[in-house]
């Protein structure tokens, strides 16, 4: 056990480093480029000296590296500065929108995982079956349809056509809540509020659905080619010999070796999937930090899409991390090494 | 030399143009492409000509539908049967440049930080490692947001995040083939580096590229269609899938078929080039095509 741990240090001074440098990339891509933020914030009327001024305020004076170290500076205490369009600081906007996406994402990777473990085995059940060359069509079919496009199939079949779930927001009105986590799920639970939790799960359902359905093919293959692998190996096959019905063999001892390159996958996809809530968000009109990106970066909002695109790039650093963590605890191989 | 060609013909390339994949694939794609370079001929109104008093009509199939308008007509009045046709030329072009781009950029690295190794190989896995990090849907976002808005710079935008894919797994391929034995025979031969990158190496993972160039093409086709979609890539005036959909979804109410056409084009587009790449990848892999014969 105690070699995990060192595994994990060791990899989470490597997340830190990872954290460091991806802040220099975020800061700097946006700061080299021509847009005038500032020309936008100020009265056309206002001199050169009104300028100055308000670029002193923001740090946006003297060489790119000092302001990167202002930055950097009121990023570690938590400031990332204020919304040039919302005149408020990042750091509450992101407090705001980042529990929804969060939700959203859960709720997405969940329905994925209900997705994609049935599909894997049917899948794995087809193989050197006449029927298997359709349901890899099918399959391919799957994985050329993006996330925001199987939003907008959702919505209009279930939302137009046949409406009967809901898909602008994040519940009817505003929530109510005050307080809380910001989870909206876990705040009406806890309130034992059921009409308003079950009003604010049927607005997650379409958009998580889109979600999953653009993320379940991707594992789905490779659940499927990794119980193909060990269908052939030698603790299946004793198991086989010794009696074992075949869907307990599949079930129980093959899936749960399976399991492990398919959870790294999700690791290592994880970032697409969270991606993806970005223009999901924008469908749905769902108040996450994917439709405030969208948003900051039609207002030009500068320090709103640093803020978010820090956010971003921290979550899928942080579930790389723990993906990595729990990868390394399951496999016994790890443990002992 | 005529028994040389049909013996190439009948060895690598009749397996390959026999798999079904190849050949929906390649049929889907090919038809693709032929929308998109013949769309003035095909396109029976200009995609831009609005028809104010026949806005939001359904299909012409259906009781209000007019002929003159196959797939009906959008918010604005325009034929949306032409606009869908008129929008493949911009995915065509975006798909073919940018994934050419992402290509040479992308094998050129992970040939160089392959074969050569040491410290330019570990710097550009290290800017791989970063890359990874971000989401590319933000990724290409903030570029855009960065470079400016139009058609060049979503070709750029598409290279710059994408080019990590084949640097990735080409480089994994060079690493393997560095250790062949004809690496080392043209060594011993006195060969130049660049030649045995360019003659010896390259052609080993040339099947690996053509598939991944396939893959990468319904990838910038999506990634066009998304920037489209929030406005950061082509100007309004200029007819693309992704400016359909935002279109559509203001009258998502009224008219939703409006927002399907656009769809159907890109999963169409997408399906393609995933069929073909997916086809060429286990006829081309001589390991896959060992483990098919087990």
């Amino acid at each position: 056990m105690k070699n995990v741990f060192l595994l994990l240090g060791r990899k989470f001074v490597f997340v830190l480093l990872t954290a460091f440098l991806l802040s220099m990339v975020v800061f700097f891509m946006l700061r080299v480029i021509p847009a005038d933020s500032l020309g936008m914030m100020l009265p056309p009327s206002a001199t050169e000296a009104d300028a100055q001024a308000l670029r002193v305020a923001l740090g946006m004076d003297g060489t790119v590296l000092h302001q990167y170290k202002v930055w950097l500076s009121g990023a570690l205490r938590g400031d990332l500065g204020n919304s040039i369009f919302f005149h408020q600081p990042v750091t509450g906007l992101l407090g705001q929108a980042l529990p929804p996406t969060l939700e959203l994402a859960c709720i997405s990777l969940l329905l994925a995982l209900l997705i994609s473990i049935p599909g894997g085995v049917v899948l794995y059940l087809l193989d050197k079956k006449k029927i298997e060359f359709a349901a890899d069509f099918v399959l391919v079919l799957l994985l050329s349809v993006p996330s925001f496009l199987w939003g907008i199939i959702l919505i209009v079949v279930f939302g137009v056509l046949f409406p009967i779930l809901p898909f602008m927001g994040r519940m009817e009105g505003t929530p109510v809540v005050d307080g809380g986590t910001g989870f909206l799920l876990v705040d009406l639970l806890v309130r034992g509020q059921w009409q308003a939790w079950w009003d604010a799960f049927s607005h997650l359902l379409l958009p998580a659905l889109a979600l999953a359905l653009a993320f379940s093919p991707i594992v789905i293959r490779v659940l499927r080619s990794s119980l193909i692998e060990t269908a052939n190996s030698q603790y299946v096959n004793v198991a086989r010999l010794r009696g074992v019905p075949e869907w307990r063999v599949l079930l129980v001892h093959m899936l749960k070796n399976a399991a492990l390159p398919t959870l790294t996958l999700i690791g290592v996809q994880f970032g697409f999937l969270f991606g993806g809530t970005l223009l999901i968000e924008v469908i749905f009109s769902f108040p996450g930090i994917g439709n405030l990106m969208v948003q900051a970066i039609k207002n030009h909002d500068l320090p709103l899409i640093q803020g978010v695109a820090l956010v971003f790039c921290m979550m899928v650093l942080c579930v790389n991390f723990c993906v990595d963590g729990l990868y390394s605890v399951l496999n016994p191989r790890l443990r002992s090494a | 030399m005529s028994t040389k060609s049909i013996s190439f013909w009948e060895a690598r390339l009749r397996p390959v143009l026999a798999h079904p994949k190849v050949v929906v694939g390649g049929t889907l794609v090919l038809i693709f492409a032929l929308v998109a370079l013949l769309a003035p001929w095909l396109a029976p109104n200009d995609p831009n000509d609005q028809d104010l008093l026949a806005t939001l009509l359904p299909p012409a199939w259906q009781d209000e539908g007019m002929a003159m308008y196959p797939l009906g007509t959008d918010g604005l009045g325009r034929c949306i049967l032409s606009r869908l046709i008129h929008g493949s030329r911009v995915a065509f072009q975006v798909a073919v440049i940018a994934a050419a781009g992402t290509m040479v950029l992308g094998t050129i690295l992970a040939i160089l930080a392959g074969y050569i190794g040491g410290w330019f190989d570990r710097a550009v896995s290290s800017l791989v490692v970063l890359w990874m990090a971000f989401p590319p849907v933000v990724f290409s976002m903030m570029l855009m947001v960065g470079l400016g808005t139009g058609l060049f710079n979503v070709i750029l935008a598409v290279v710059l995040v994408d080019w990590t894919r084949f640097f990735r797994v080409v480089r994994a391929e060079v690493l393997v083939a560095r250790q062949r034995d004809y690496v080392y025979a043209a060594h011993l031969l006195g060969f130049s580096h660049l030649r045995i990158m360019v003659r010896e190496v390259l052609p080993s993972v040339a099947p690996l590229i053509v598939t991944l160039f396939s893959l990468q093409m319904g990838v910038a086709i999506v990634v066009e269609a998304i920037l489209s979609f929030v406005g950061l890539s082509v100007p309004s005036d200029v007819v693309a899938w992704g400016v359909m959909l935002a279109d559509g979804r203001d009258q998502i109410y009224q008219a939703g078929w409006g927002l399907l056409a656009p769809v159907i084009g890109i999963v169409f587009a997408v399906l393609g080039f995933n069929l073909l790449s997916d086809g060429l990848r286990t006829t081309l892999d001589p390991r896959l095509k060992q483990r098919g014969a087990h």
